[in-house]
Parts: structure tokens; C-alpha cells; sequence
């Protein structure tokens, strides 16, 4: 019995929202679009520098981004010879693959990339609960049907989670950032053994 | 004044004519000749990757070093400290100070595709089997195109072009993609048969 309601106690601990664990409190439920500026000016390429960390092995290459049009993105990873890797586009919520190397081609990591990189690039996510502690603000949205918390810290866009089960699952974070050019962004994954660090050229 | 465009885009086209047969085995018989006596090479280069889609070229520079028959050294220095070796069939990066040598690049096309690309810092790579090549002379010397034959192969590249100054170096090497996307790399500075310290191919 005593054994149960420790369960039980763990259960509901553990099943607290995200926003609980963090200690932010809910301030309303107002429907409004978040704004990630990081990759919106369509007069601008978006070129970084990746290292990529997967497993043990870790590897380098270009990352390019560009807004062809509102909800329309190109993404591109080469090598630094110029190699491309692969050449992806979202258009909306549709994602398209213009090219991949054979060797990448895997739908497990096919699958995470959309992910991560859709995050990366949603210019205008809906959100329709927002969240405050002290200056922080936390804005939940879901993307391609998965939960993302969005952190602005005076009123700059600093990290984005995704959860599951109130649990962290991918860590977006931003750092620089001048003129909504961020120069170093992280994406930690804590399920997979998955790092990707960009640096802008 | 229509005819006179004419004659002016025909001439503008004229800049690149193709060679003729004995021509074309003229250059072959120099570039083959002066690979033979080239143990050496440095050059700068400049590398601009060209997509499409952006507005500007990617543009990247560095220091490449060549020691026959196939050690070949691409230093970048800008924007980016990044150096990859291409040395008895193996790959060492350098990527900013972390040594690597278990890399994505390290996989057969690549390496077939770096192969090449040693071969195009001689301009040797004449082999009917792989490619089928055409000749053209252009004002400051000439350039060859290569597209290779191999299916698997021509899904990366289209075709290879490659520059030669009068004295019948390379002088440019532009991979160009099946999508019309291109990475052109342009040497200056070149000097050859200079004594490269062992250093500059260590890892």
C-alpha cells in the first residue's frame, strides 16, 4: 500500500506539466502568433558553419537556410568543399527532399531533421497558452503535431523545448543575437545521442 | 542595329570556340608533359559555392598543397580554419583544431570524387573510359569539360570544368551539379616544384 502511493506521489510528480516543473505560472490563454525572427528576412542567406555530433562520431559542413517566400524555406548541408548532403524545403507544413546523399538517407534521421529544422525556421507559430516568471516569458505551440515551449527573455527569442510527457526532448538554444541574426544556435537532443552546434559565417 | 546585337552575341559566344582535334591533343600532350615534371604545387584559392536560390555565392578561401602523386592538402582559412588531407587513400580533417578522421566524407564517392579532384589540380585526367570530354578555347587560354560516364557518378556531377592558362595550368575547376548548382574553385599564386615541408601533410 505504502508502496502504492509512493508510486503513485512519483506518478503525479513526475506528470506535472512543463511549465510547473520550470515554475512559471499560466497568464493566460490568448490566441496569438509567436515571432521567431531568426530565419524571416528573405533578403538575407542564412549561411553557418555545423559540427555535428551524433553517437561517437562527429562531423562538419555548411548549414544553409533561406526564406524563399512566406512559409517557404530551403535548407541545405554541404560539406566545406561544397559537397551537397542533403537539400531540403518546407513549403507550409510540407516537407520536400530535393536531394540526399544515399548514406543519409534514413528515415529515422530524415524524421528528426524535419523536426528539428521545422522548429528552427516556423516564423509564426500559434499559440494559444502563455506562461511568466519574473521577465521570462514561455509561449506553448505545437508543430507538426509536437509540443514546443518558446522562451523569450526581454522579449528576445532565447530557447525553444520540445516535450513529451513534460519531459525535454529537444533544446533549441540562441545566443549573439543582434538585428535578428543569431550567431550560434545548439540543438540538444536528450533522447539520442544528437548535437548539432552552428556558428554564422 | 538588330544585326549589329547579332554579331556582337555571336562574338561573345566566339569567346569560347571549340578546339579542334589536333588542337585538343596538343593541350593533352602539354598538360600530361607538365604533370610529369610537377612534384610540387601551392596556390591560393578561392572557392565559391553557387546555389541557386541565394542571393550571393558562398565564398570561402584557403592554401592548397600538392605533392605527387596524390597528396593533396585544402587548407581553408576563411571564413572558417578547416583543413582536410588527402593522403594514401585516407582522409584527416582538421576542423578547427579538432583532428578527425572518421568522417562523412570518407565514403567511396567521396573519396572517388576527391580522387578527381586531385587529378583536376594537373588537369590529368584525360580517361576516355570515365568521361566524355569536349575541348573549347577561350581568350585567356582553355577549358575542358569532362561529365562522367558513370550513372551512379553523374548523379553528383554533371560535369567537371576545367581551366587552363596559356602555360597550360589550372587555373580554375568548377563542379557543376545536376541541378546547375556549381562549386568553382579559382587558383592564383601558384609555384611549383618548391620543396613543401613535411609538416604541411602531417596529421
Amino acid at each position: 500500500m505504502r508502496f502504492l502511493l509512493i508510486s503513485l506521489v512519483l506518478l503525479v510528480v513526475s506528470c506535472a506539466s512543463y511549465p510547473k516543473k520550470k515554475k512559471f505560472k499560466q497568464a493566460s490563454k490568448a490566441k496569438f502568433e509567436i515571432e521567431n525572427p531568426y530565419f524571416a528576412n528573405a533578403s538575407l542567406d542564412y549561411v553557418y558553419k555545423a559540427d555535428i555530433k551524433v553517437l561517437k562520431k562527429s562531423f562538419s559542413g555548411i548549414f544553409i537556410v533561406k526564406k524563399l517566400n512566406n512559409q517557404h524555406h530551403r535548407i541545405v548541408f554541404t560539406t566545406e568543399m561544397g559537397n551537397k548532403l542533403f537539400d531540403f524545403e518546407f513549403l507550409n507544413e510540407t516537407f520536400k527532399i530535393n536531394h540526399i546523399l544515399p548514406e543519409m538517407d534514413k528515415k529515422i534521421l530524415i524524421n528528426i531533421l524535419k523536426h528539428d529544422f521545422f522548429a528552427l525556421i516556423k516564423q509564426n507559430p500559434f499559440s494559444e497558452k502563455q506562461f511568466f516568471k519574473g521577465n521570462s516569458k514561455m509561449f506553448q505551440s505545437e508543430l507538426l503535431k509536437k509540443n514546443y515551449y518558446y522562451f523569450f527573455e526581454n522579449e528576445k527569442l532565447n530557447k525553444i523545448v520540445r516535450t513529451y510527457n513534460g519531459k525535454e526532448k529537444v533544446t533549441f538554444l540562441f545566443s549573439g543575437n543582434s538585428d535578428n541574426i543569431v550567431s550560434r544556435i545548439n540543438i540538444q537532443h536528450s533522447n539520442i545521442k544528437l548535437n548539432i552546434y552552428l556558428k554564422k559565417l | 542595329m538588330s544585326l549589329l546585337l547579332l554579331v556582337l552575341t555571336i562574338n561573345n559566344t566566339l569567346a569560347q570556340t571549340k578546339m579542334s582535334i589536333s588542337e585538343a591533343a596538343a593541350l593533352q600532350v602539354k598538360v600530361k608533359s607538365l604533370a610529369k615534371t610537377t612534384s610540387t604545387i601551392t596556390a591560393d584559392f578561392v572557392q565559391k559555392k553557387h546555389l541557386d536560390f541565394l542571393s550571393n555565392d558562398i565564398e570561402s578561401n584557403g592554401k592548397l598543397s600538392f605533392k605527387s602523386p596524390n597528396m593533396v592538402k585544402w587548407a581553408y582559412m576563411k571564413p572558417f580554419q578547416y583543413s582536410v588531407l588527402f593522403k594514401d587513400d585516407m582522409l584527416y580533417i582538421n576542423n578547427e583544431g579538432e583532428k578527425n578522421n572518421i568522417d562523412i566524407g570518407s565514403n567511396k564517392l567521396f573519396k572517388q570524387l576527391n580522387k578527381l579532384i586531385s587529378a583536376s589540380i594537373t588537369g590529368d585526367m584525360f580517361t576516355t573510359e570515365e568521361f566524355n570530354i569536349s575541348y573549347f578555347n577561350t581568350k585567356k587560354g582553355s577549358v575542358v569539360y569532362f561529365s562522367p560516364l558513370n550513372e551512379k557518378f553523374a548523379k553528383y556531377i554533371k560535369e567537371f570544368h576545367i581551366s587552363f592558362n596559356n602555360k597550360s595550368e589550372v587555373s580554375a575547376v568548377k563542379m557543376i551539379e545536376p541541378s546547375n548548382d556549381y562549386t568553382l574553385i579559382q587558383f592564383s599564386n601558384r609555384i611549383t616544384n618548391q620543396n613543401i615541408p613535411d609538416a604541411v601533410f602531417a596529421h
